[in-house]
């Protein structure tokens, strides 16, 4: 039995991490791969830290042990401080370049986040998915989409499991219209931006 | 939550991705089910959910009851009249269904009757994570366990086969990470066309009317059913040996058994063990368990929080003299959930008496100050986030010393959190008002029961009775946010529309505490000043000695921005002039709204417009005016929040 390949997405609730777990399942299932997403709901999902695990390949257990993440995809740069846990030294780590602090509570800076992440040489990518889906919706609300074509693009091993254009027909699953093809483009910016810094 | 519709009515034969809880709904279809009711709750929410989503094509009826029990009995009834049915709630959810529970193991059922006890080991989202296997063994209710979604989808159906082979009710056990993990699941069967929709009733009255003449013969059928199960149900879907004959054996049950099949395999040691996996937990039936083990050196027992199956596991090596070094909770810990890592190192502590594992953890990110913990906090545009500010500005306006607030479950229950702290007791649904009730008789400072719309339908009622009646002091108040907001917008008796999503009565909860006494006030939380003169006028009244009721109405704002969305509405954003700000962090330090942000290094808060919901409370509370209209709303903004 192949290993299976382990995606951690982290974020906070509400951006949209269930989505981009959702659009990653359906794409492998077109890829004729055996998937496992285990996704948090209820309470925690309102403003709190958020994990989704993604498992792509035979097996059952939904959960992926600390240290043995593949790809780890951060929507916010606290959350993968925090979730840096489940990264082991070969991990690609995606990160988005936004820092959403929690109400009343003091943090670190996301360079500070950066360098430390940098200081224990892994692979860090940094992309400004709040942007690219700024730039092509008006709003935010696509960052999720953004982040998924950016590390497409930097992770072979993702590559090797599912083609983009399985992505793209996974979205089509979920989306209809114009939100569609919106995320459509968002998707295509975030992998295009990737294909450069690769 | 958006239930993928088409995949759940796909054709036999389609490859599709579920959620366990919409696999769970899908295997019910399939089972020809014609009835299904249930209170949300996490991690059950989305079994009900997606009945009622499709409901109307399947041609079944689907209902949201106004607690676990009424949707217990209703489901109950439909099954003992012939009609196949479900009834699903989380775990703590069984504790409010669990008198007719008992009663149902006495009575039986006559169609297939399965009860969806969805627990929740970790307490994600529950007060606790009680291990409801328990149940079975107190109700005489046979406990079925799948270890994944796909496995969820097919012993559903092998579930409803058992209950009507046996004519007892079944209790089907999913934990948040079956319910809320999707996997590819390939359709056995369609959805039969044809299937029981008109019941029966059998009038049965010795079988029905359980006075102690009749519960004692029924007690007998029971025991029977009991012992027949464990005598003759150990085979497969139920219990499965798989690689037999080894002097290692492993018996797990539910989730656990994912877990030691990844691990053994990681370990390559999968030819070395023999596995037991268990998908019938309650009452284990003995035979299998006796094969695998008569002639082992060593056995260990993998379950998710308590030690249901250890306990029988040990009995069963009693009784049938079969001696074995028997391990379980001595190396698998019995807090909080399961994962691969942890079974992992049982396994391999139970193997080489050492823990190890193959994966090597990056050490924490060493950071100063370190990241800030994360908990959920209420939405930008929250109103409990108004309600919460409203009512302790007019405790100080009114002089009510140092006021107790007792809190119930819901989002609300946030409110336990610094700048509110009005949630200072949560224990379970409908308690705020009963507690509040008991303190308020013990002491002298002024009690609020802070309560839930859908939480005051579910359980807030009686408690309300009670306080007029025994003339307490404890004031109620009903936070009225148009559904059961928590569990994902839920429509319940206030809301106007049903499961199905027909039109039906609203049942105002002004009206019913009207009509139990309470001098009632409605309150709309987005006015703040107004609200505030209201709410001092209520405990003035409280103070005469009336029994006092606020109701706080104004819709949440998740769907408050999703219905602007729908309707194409722009509703207002709002921002913070820079130069007219003084610092004075009171719109931070009061509110705590996660759209209100203090840029690193800087003197004064900034408004992150995307995240703004324009409820314009911080600019009703901001002492230098500094906070302001960003962009205005359409006319009509304020039809998204009523």
């Amino acid at each position: 039995m192949a290993r299976r390949y382990n995606i951690v997405l982290a974020g906070v609730g509400g951006q949209g991490l269930l989505t981009l777990g959702r659009v990653l399942g359906n794409a492998a299932i077109l890829a004729g791969e055996d998937v496992t997403i285990a996704e948090t709901h209820g309470l925690s999902q309102r403003g709190g830290s958020l994990i989704v695990q993604v498992r792509i390949g035979k097996g059952e257990s939904p959960m992926i042990p600390k240290g043995a993440a593949d790809l780890l995809i951060g929507l916010e740069a606290l959350e993968t401080a925090r979730q840096i846990i489940y990264a082991n030294q070969s991990t690609r780590i995606v990160m988005n370049k936004f820092l959403w602090p929690p109400p009343l509570a003091d943090y670190p800076d996301i360079d500070n986040i950066i360098n430390e992440i940098r200081s224990r040489n892994i692979r860090l990518y940094l992309v400004d998915a709040n942007k690219i889906s700024e730039e092509i919706v008006g709003t935010i609300i696509s960052a999720n989409m953004a982040i998924l074509g950016y590390a497409y693009a930097v992770d072979e091993g993702l590559q090797e499991k599912i083609s983009y254009e399985h992505l793209e027909k996974a979205l089509e699953k979920i989306f209809k219209g114009k939100v569609l093809e919106l995320n459509k483009k968002v998707l295509r910016k975030g992998y295009e931006e990737g294909l450069k810094h690769k | 939550m958006n239930i993928p519709r088409t995949d759940v009515l796909a054709p036999k034969g389609s490859k599709v991705l579920l959620m366990g809880n919409e696999a769970i709904a899908r295997g019910a279809l399939e089972a020809g089910i014609c009835f299904a009711s249930a209170y949300p709750g996490t991690p059950s929410t989305e079994i009900v959910e997606t009945l009622a989503t499709v409901a109307k094509d399947a041609g079944i009826y689907v209902e949201w009851s106004t607690n676990e029990k009424v949707a217990f009995e209703a489901a109950y009834a439909a099954a003992i009249s012939h009609v196949k049915s479900l009834t699903a709630m989380k775990h703590v959810g069984v504790n409010v269904a669990a008198d007719i529970l008992m009663s149902a193991g006495y009575a039986g059922t006559n169609a297939g009757f399965v009860i969806v006890s969805a627990d929740d080991p970790g307490q994600h989202s529950s007060q606790n994570e009680q291990d409801n296997r328990w149940y079975g063994l107190l109700s005489h209710i046979p406990v079925v366990e799948p270890s994944s979604p796909r496995e969820a989808y097919m012993l559903i159906k092998e579930a409803y086969k058992l209950s009507e082979k046996y004519k007892q009710p079944v209790i089907f056990r999913s934990t948040t990470r079956i319910s809320h993990t999707r996997q590819s699941i390939l359709l056995e069967e369609d959805i039969p066309v044809e299937k029981t929709c008109k019941g029966k009733f059998e009038r049965t009255i010795e079988r029905w009317v359980l006075i102690p003449a009749h519960g004692k013969k029924l007690k007998k059928r029971m025991m029977t059913v009991w012992k027949n199960i464990m005598e003759n149900e150990g085979h497969p879907p139920f219990v499965e040996i798989i690689n037999p004959g080894n002097k290692k054996v492993i018996i797990a049950d539910g989730i656990a058994y994912a877990h030691v099949a990844e691990a053994l395999e990681l370990m390559d040691k999968k030819n070395e063990y023999t596995i037991v996996k268990i998908n019938l937990p309650v009452p284990l039936p003995y035979k299998p368990i006796v094969e695998a083990l008569k002639d082992a050196e060593k056995a260990l027992v993998v379950e998710e929080l308590d030690p249901v199956i250890e306990t029988q596991v040990k009995k069963i090596l009693f009784e049938n003299g079969v001696s074995v070094e028997l391990h379980g909770k001595d190396l698998v810990p019995e807090n909080g959930e399961l994962d691969l890592d942890i079974v992992y190192r049982s396994i391999s502590k139970f193997d080489i008496g050492t823990e190890s594992v193959p994966w090597k953890p990056l050490e924490p990110l060493r950071l100063e100050p370190p990241i800030p913990p994360r908990p959920p906090v209420m939405c930008p545009g929250c109103p409990h986030r108004n309600s919460f500010y409203i009512v302790k500005v007019a405790a100080n306006k009114a002089r009510l010393k140092s006021p107790i607030f007792t809190g119930d479950i819901g989002c609300y229950t946030l409110g336990y959190q610094k700048p509110f702290e009005t949630q200072m007791t949560s224990f379970e649904m409908g308690g705020s008002i009963g507690v509040a009730h008991g303190l308020s008789k013990v002491m002298d400072e002024p009690v609020v029961a802070v309560i839930g719309d859908s939480t005051f339908y579910h359980a807030g009622i009686p408690p309300s009775i009670n306080i007029v009646y025994n003339k307490g002091k404890s004031m109620v108040l009903i936070l009225d946010n148009y559904y059961t907001a928590m569990t994902g917008h839920q429509p319940h008796p206030g809301t106007g529309t049903t499961a199905m999503g027909e039109e039906t009565y609203r049942v105002p909860m002004e009206d019913v505490m009207k009509s139990i006494g309470y001098e009632t006030y409605v309150i709309n939380p987005m006015n703040v000043k107004e609200s505030i003169n209201k709410v001092v006028e209520a405990f003035e009244k409280y103070k005469e000695g009336k029994p006092v009721a606020i109701v706080s109405r104004m819709k949440c704002a998740l769907q408050a921005l999703r219905d602007a969305r729908r309707k194409g509405i722009k509703l207002p954003v709002y921002t913070i002039l820079k130069d007219k700000c003084t610092g004075c962090m009171v719109c931070v330090n009061l509110l705590a709204c996660p759209a209100i942000v203090v840029p690193k290094g800087a003197k004064k808060p900034v408004i992150i417009h995307d995240l703004c919901a324009g409820c314009g409370l911080c600019a009703q509370v901001c002492p230098f005016n500094a906070i302001v209209l960003k962009e205005k709303g359409d006319p009509n903004w304020l039809e998204a929040w009523y």
